[in-house]
């Protein structure tokens, strides 16, 4: 009897969360690989697919902060200028000659005080979250700008060749780090969001904020814990990008919260929130980066990749609404039958 | 009530975080982000100005790239040296077309004598050019013009400096014994107008040879994604790889790096990162700039001009230093 009730619930949860527009789109990004793989035949060497992982990963990373707000029917604008922020935060602190491990922890720790600070001003202060990440973002940005003095920083040096190989070009069993490092991290906040109190609380705010304050849910802390995950992806986002560079660059981060958008939305993520599932922000931010790869191998021009993602945004909410409206008129008949 | 005060917090650590950032930003002298600040100090400087003295505005692009804190110190040396000059500069925080017509507003609005302006691209400025000219300003461009009549552009020769470029890549590639294969080109955007000159120039070197150069892709000097488009380059098997600008070459350079120097990287600017994979022997060479020329000979043509002396040439190409690694 009870293990029926739990897979029944098991199976209520799979539906509701939008597995379908996951497994919808994950078939349109295998069409996608095998139509790439046939035009260039280098897209499937070891050196492109860990390329193209490794493209990915950071994209990853800001579609599963900003899924895990999006979730509670809300928005992070603040994600580039916090990727931003840590980036030349970690940056100008190595070169200053501080231990690099040392930069990191303030990097995530500044990081998270944004992530505080947005969850705050729109679970206490009832800001809407639009206009509070709006200034956070543009607040993060000024910090990025003034930490090194409005420049970017000088090269972060060889005592940080430990740093660099461990957010970027060290590999671990095969795979670059930046790739586990974002699966740790999925794997981690995926089972926040679906096994724990946590994550059920965050589904309720997002789908009925009113019901989920009347059944006791702590509406602050939910919302606020959104946003602390999302700064925390986005600051190791900017640590990959210093690793990368090897300095500190002020733009950092420019436009990657539409990217976290585009990402999410495109796996199924509903941006009124109550919807979606992390494994839709995997597939959505593969599509992203299989696009921007594929396409660059097929020649074709940065332009006519700008239109066919925007295409691809538009196609998937489009889908999700479809299939939303397909769904409440089949809810409602076997509700009937009951 | 606690709304109320988590309110006030808020407020007063925006206002901290302002009020910290504000005084900072003006005593470096590497211009201003808040545009009231500005106005406010030209007001000031305007009233003290007792005209024995031209008041001359550099204007860039932005405050981030190296570049321009060199054409600054170029023009700072000139002014020192002329003595008659109260120089100050001015500049967006990031790259707008519109941010950088503020600027131009607000140059006119203290009181400028003359401008040295680093045009963002050849035709969004020349409105608000116009009225500086129509106040009797002198306008000199400085590293890109704008589609105005000037009393001299001081800026590299784009095309040559990128055919430059090409050329060096050529025969590093014919030394290595390569005559023929792939080349990628990683630039800023396809409206900047210098980086598309470069690329322009860096092509035609290749002109009826049997190189094949690859479709552009752009990653707006993000130096994060351009290594990811040049490590896609280098996974297509190309021999050579073109960076555009400083964010552009530092990407190359890192993906080459990678790689452990099987491609053959050039680039354009300078900078710390830069020299260091030059060093490395993981980028070929970069074509430097010389924006310190450009500061320092645009303001002794500015004061030329407002001294009511002959400014000979239209254009003065302030060439490029090829730096290898020695």
């Amino acid at each position: 009897m009870e293990s029926n009730n739990s897979s029944k619930r098991f199976k209520r949860i799979f539906s509701k969360r939008g597995m379908g527009q996951v497994i919808t789109v994950s078939i349109g990004l295998i069409m996608l690989i095998i139509v790439f793989g046939f035009l260039n035949p280098n897209f499937f060497s070891y050196r492109n697919i860990s390329n193209l992982l490794r493209q990915i990963a950071p994209i990853i990373l800001i579609g599963v902060g900003q899924s895990y707000v999006l979730i509670t029917g809300n928005i992070d604008l603040s994600i580039g200028s916090v990727v931003g922020m840590s980036c030349m935060i970690s940056a100008t602190l190595m070169t200053k000659g501080m231990n690099p491990w040392l930069a990191v922890c303030i990097s995530y720790i500044s990081s998270i005080f944004i992530g505080i600070l947005n969850g705050k001003l729109i679970s206490k202060a009832k800001l809407p979250a639009f206009i509070a990440t709006l200034g956070t973002m543009t607040i993060a940005r000024g910090i990025a700008q003034i930490v090194n003095n409005n420049y970017n920083t000088d090269s972060i040096g060889a005592k940080a060749e430990g740093f660099r190989n461990f957010f970027y070009y060290g590999k671990t069993l095969g795979l670059y780090n930046t790739i586990w490092i974002a699966l740790v991290m999925w794997l981690v906040f995926n089972f926040i969001l679906s096994r724990t109190r946590t994550g059920r609380h965050i589904y309720a705010v997002g789908s009925n904020i009113n019901a989920a304050n009347l059944s006791g849910v702590n509406i602050s802390s939910t919302i606020t814990k959104a946003y602390l995950v999302s700064a925390v992806c986005s600051a190791t986002v900017g640590l990959i990008i210093t690793a990368t560079s090897g300095m500190g660059t002020m733009d950092a981060g420019n436009g990657y919260e539409l990217y976290a958008v585009a990402s999410s939305v495109i796996g199924g993520v509903s941006t009124l929130g109550g919807q979606g599932i992390l494994l839709g922000t995997i597939v959505g931010a593969s599509i992203w980066g299989v696009l921007q790869n594929g396409l660059q191998f097929a020649g074709a021009p940065v332009a006519i990749r700008n239109i066919v993602i925007g295409i691809i945004v538009i196609i998937s909410v489009l889908l999700d609404i479809v299939v939303r409206a397909n769904k409440n008129v089949t809810k409602s008949k076997s509700k009937g039958k009951s | 009530m606690k709304k109320f005060i988590t309110l006030i917090l808020v407020l007063s650590l925006v206002f901290t975080v302002v009020g910290c950032s504000a005084p900072k930003d003006t005593s470096s002298d590497n211009g201003q982000n808040a545009e009231d600040v500005d106005t406010g100090n030209n007001g000031d400087d305007n009233g003290a100005d007792k005209k024995d003295k031209y008041k001359v505005y550099l204007i860039t692009m932005d405050q981030m790239d190296q570049h321009w804190v060199t054409v600054d110190q170029g023009a700072k040396k000139a002014a020192d040296e002329l003595g008659n000059v109260d120089y100050q500069w001015l500049a967006p925080d990031v790259k707008d077309d519109a941010k950088q017509i503020e600027s131009i507003n607000n140059a006119i609005a203290g009181g400028a004598d003359a401008i040295l302006l680093a045009a963002n691209g050849p035709d969004a400025v020349t409105a608000t050019l116009k009225e500086a000219d129509s106040e009797g300003i002198k306008i000199v461009y400085v590293d890109s013009p704008a589609d105005f009549p000037a009393v001299q552009t001081l800026a590299t020769d784009n095309e040559a400096a990128g055919k430059t470029a090409g050329e060096e890549m050529l025969n590093a590639l014919k030394e290595k014994g390569i005559t023929s294969g792939k080349i990628g080109v990683v630039s800023v955007n396809a409206s900047t107008d210098s980086t598309v000159k470069r690329e322009k120039g860096f092509r035609s070197a290749f002109e009826g040879t049997d190189f094949t150069i690859l479709e552009t892709q752009y990653a707006e000097g993000d130096a994060a994604r351009s290594k990811d488009a040049a490590a896609n380059f280098i996974t297509e098997g190309v021999v050579g790889i073109f960076g555009g600008n400083e964010g552009s070459t530092v990407g190359i350079g890192n993906a080459i790096k990678e790689v452990g120097g099987e491609v053959i990287g050039v680039g354009f600017d300078k900078s710390d990162t830069i020299l260091q994979l030059i060093d490395e022997g993981y980028l070929l060479a970069t074509m430097a700039q010389n924006p310190d020329v450009m500061g320092y000979e645009g303001m002794k043509t500015a004061v030329n001009a407002l001294e009511g002396k002959t400014v000979d040439k239209d254009v003065v190409d302030t060439g490029v230093s090829v730096l290898k690694k020695d």
